[in-house]
């Protein structure tokens, strides 16, 4: 145990130094929130510099509700008296005493549409918010005159579905949160074991290439060796995802109370509802060792089969399939479940970590579907292991070309 | 204990079509140092491999240091392989570091070993720096003192000497026989004849994936001698001619006469005795080790080992 020890500790100090890692590890973040700061700030900058628009109602209905609809959305509007004309209105434009101004006409009542005079076209979100605070009013004015306003406006917003929950009561934001979770926890194992497992296929394929590993494996057992590896880039691995989940709720927990301060509209208990609870996280966690454990050792029995770059980039994509699909299908079902042969595909060990986590989180399936899961993973992963370290066993020890499925049957087979 | 450190028996092994090495017997007593020889191809990396457990042999048994090379028997050999391998983005010092505390040394102790090891070998500025930032010959030395660190009761090496300078090469030459007098048993293959001359008590000649031949060196050598005798006297050599002896073959101040001119030895040396001849040198000759390599590695096909294992004349 020891000597397992020993190459733990070398591969995840070697891993851990490199620049590699500090840049992903703490500038990847950092550099994220940077950038989504800094391009939202720019945004409401944009949008708010130029901002002297003017209103022209000449229907003498829409007028102050659309300014005030405006104003609420963050635009200085001055309501223009329809006297004024529209050569002055266009005078004013031109001599930048004004940005661009808006008509309101006849039309507009009718159907909608309306004019925006300016030098240069709207953006698309001025474009967007302008549009919907006149339809909104152009809609309350016309449904005014056929009377009971609020069911009307209900049936044109298309209905609405009200789920009433026979089990545990679940609220809607714990429904949006799940989604959320699960979306996110599959994306991310997706990701570490792909390439976490790349780590460890490099690794030990490098060691083979510069034949470091004769005077290893002459003091130490492969099955060892390559134990201590999987597990030296796992502790990296958690390290790095560690670091991620730390910052994320650190985020969480000093942006929520700043968006208190500054959005007082925004309800923040229902915000705090949306991040994941420390169940999902155990949960991930689980996941997480299960999954990395069961693909690096199959990532560590690719490397040992090849000697050269190209062959292992050959050799790992059946792997590399067998984590792609499970993916894809998980993509096709967003919200946590989908179709229902998917709940069973979700329990064969290797498409579990991506399809069962979010199923899990989300609740789409029982609890006993998830705990057979993960039991069928640690079986699958014993077995795995078996064969992996078998043919890591006598390949890391093989020049020359990659073996055929007949050779690697009588690897496995060899006592 | 063993008497030997390493023992093949009929040991063969084939890659494909390929026999590389064919029925192979080797016996190195303790506390020897033999050396491997034979051409290119021969199979010698072959066999080191086989011994260290890398390759497993296709018929034949494998013994080291008194039993089946399991990794407690393999953790007491130094191993050196042909193709050199090293970390390269370890810096010089925790590489070696690692080599320890793999064997189950502690930290401590291997720190202090390697660097004293380091400065032996003139690599003690060197121990911080990464590995990829060495020589290929400095690299090499680093990973000889992988091998030794661990003070191992048997050494391998795999042409340890290739790629050193002259310098380099006799300060390994001297650790090899230090280690000796520690009493470590000792197998190396090589290419260069003097250094094998100089250095082994035994060798072995493998040619063609057979063994052509093993014994100690001096009875070898004594074995290989051809019958001439190199003689080198003052005056002049008519003496000879009255021997039947014409056209000698000169060689510096020496005259060289081979076996088969039938004049045996002992009757020269009379006859010498009689004509009062200012003899200065009277030697059977024996044959270089490089003569011995050519004459036997170099033949078209090789009979199957001689048996002089064990050096019997
Ligand atoms: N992994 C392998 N696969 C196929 N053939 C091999 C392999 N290893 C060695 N051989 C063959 O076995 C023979 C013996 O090779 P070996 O490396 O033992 O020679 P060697 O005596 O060490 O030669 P050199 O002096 O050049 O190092 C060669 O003909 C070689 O082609
Ligand atoms: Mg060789």
């Amino acid at each position: 145990m020891r000597q397992v020890w020993v190459v733990l500790r070398r591969e995840y100090i070697e891993r851990v130094k490199t620049k590699g890692f500090i840049i992903a590890t703490i500038a990847m973040p950092v550099l994220m929130i940077g950038l989504i700061g800094l391009s939202a700030f720019l945004s409401i900058q944009a949008e708010r510099s130029e901002r002297d628009l003017a209103l022209v109602d000449l229907t003498g209905q829409l007028g102050e509700t659309v300014a005030a609809g405006l104003e609420a959305v963050g635009y200085d509007v001055e309501l223009v008296d329809s006297d004024v004309g529209l050569q002055e209105m266009d005078r004013r434009v031109t001599e930048d005493e004004i940005e661009a101004y808006v008509v309101l006409d006849d039309l507009t009542i009718q159907e909608g549409t309306f004019a925006y005079r300016g030098n240069e076209a709207p953006g698309r979100v001025r474009a967007a918010l302008f549009e919907n605070v006149v339809v909104e009013t152009v809609l309350e004015l016309r449904l005014s005159f056929a009377g009971n306003t609020a069911g009307l406006r209900e049936l044109l917003a298309g209905g609405r579905l009200s789920f009433e929950s026979l089990g545990e009561e679940q609220s809607e934001m714990e429904r949006v949160s799940g989604i959320a979770t699960g979306f996110a926890g599959a994306f991310l194992l997706y990701f570490t074991m792909l390439f976490y497992g790349a780590y460890v296929l490099r690794s030990v394929l490098d060691e083979k290439r510069n034949r470091v590993v004769e005077v290893v494996v002459s003091s130490i057992s492969p099955w060892r060796l390559m134990l201590g590896k999987i597990l030296g880039v796992g502790s990296m691995g958690l390290t790095q995802v560690g670091i991620w989940v730390g910052c994320a709720a650190l985020i969480g927990l000093l942006g929520i109370p700043m968006i208190a301060a500054n959005w007082p509209a925004v309800d923040v208990g229902e915000l705090s509802q949306l991040m994941p609870g420390a169940g999902s996280l155990g949960l991930l966690l689980v996941f997480f060792l299960l999954g990395y454990f069961l693909y690096s050792s199959l990532f560590a029995a690719v490397g040992a089969m090849c000697s050269t770059e190209e062959e292992a980039q050959q050799a790992q994509f059946p792997v590399m399939m067998l984590l792609i699909i499970p993916f894809i299908l998980q993509m096709t079902s967003i919200e946590g479940s989908g179709l229902p042969w998917m709940d069973w595909a979700a329990l064969f060990p290797f498409f579990s970590p991506i399809m069962m986590y979010p199923r899990a989180v989300v609740g789409a399936v029982p609890w006993w579907m998830v705990a057979t899961s993960m039991v069928l993973m640690a079986a699958a992963l014993i077995g795995t292991a078996w064969v992996a370290g078998r043919i890591y066993r006598v390949g890391i020890l093989m020049q020359g070309k990659r073996p055929t499925l007949r050779e690697l049957v009588r690897w496995i087979k060899q006592a | 204990m063993t008497e030997h450190a390493v023992q093949l028996s009929g040991v063969t092994k084939r890659f494909g079509e390929h026999t590389a090495v064919a029925d192979f017997d080797l016996q190195i007593p303790r506390g020897t140092i033999l050396g491997l020889l034979g051409p290119n191809g021969s199979g010698k990396t072959t066999t080191i491999r086989m011994i260290m457990a890398i390759l497993l042999p296709d018929r034949g048994t494998v013994e080291l240091l008194g039993g089946s090379p399991d990794f407690a028997r393999r953790n007491r050999v130094g191993y050196l392989p042909e193709e050199r391998g090293v970390y390269e983005k370890m810096k010089v010092l925790e590489q070696l570091v690692f080599l320890g505390e793999l064997r189950g040394m502690t930290r401590q102790i291997v720190r202090r070993r390697a660097m004293e090891w380091l400065e032996r070998l003139g690599l003690e500025e060197w121990a911080n720096k990464k590995v990829q930032q060495l020589s290929k010959g400095m690299q090499q030395k680093v990973q000889f003192i992988g091998t030794v660190l661990h003070d191992p009761d048997l050494l391998i090496l795999d042409e340890p000497f290739s790629g050193l300078d002259p310098i380099n090469q006799d300060v390994l030459e001297s650790i090899v026989r230090e280690q000796q007098d520690k009493g470590t048993t000792i197998l190396f293959s090589t290419h260069l004849m003097d250094q094998a001359e100089r250095l082994c008590e035994r060798v072995c000649l493998i040619s063609r994936s057979r063994k052509v031949l093993d014994g100690n060196l001096k009875e070898l050598k004594r074995r290989e001698r051809t019958g001439t005798i190199a003689i080198e006297f003052e005056g002049d050599d008519t003496w000879l001619a009255r021997l039947g002896i014409t056209n000698p073959q000169r060689v510096d101040d020496a005259y060289h006469i081979e076996a088969g001119r039938g004049v045996e030895p002992d009757r020269l040396l009379a006859v010498a005795v009689a004509e009062r001849v200012m003899l200065r040198r009277f030697e059977l000759l024996e044959p270089s080790l490089h003569e011995i390599f050519v004459r036997h590695a170099g033949q078209p096909d090789p009979e199957p080992a001689l048996g002089v294992a064990g050096g019997v004349q």
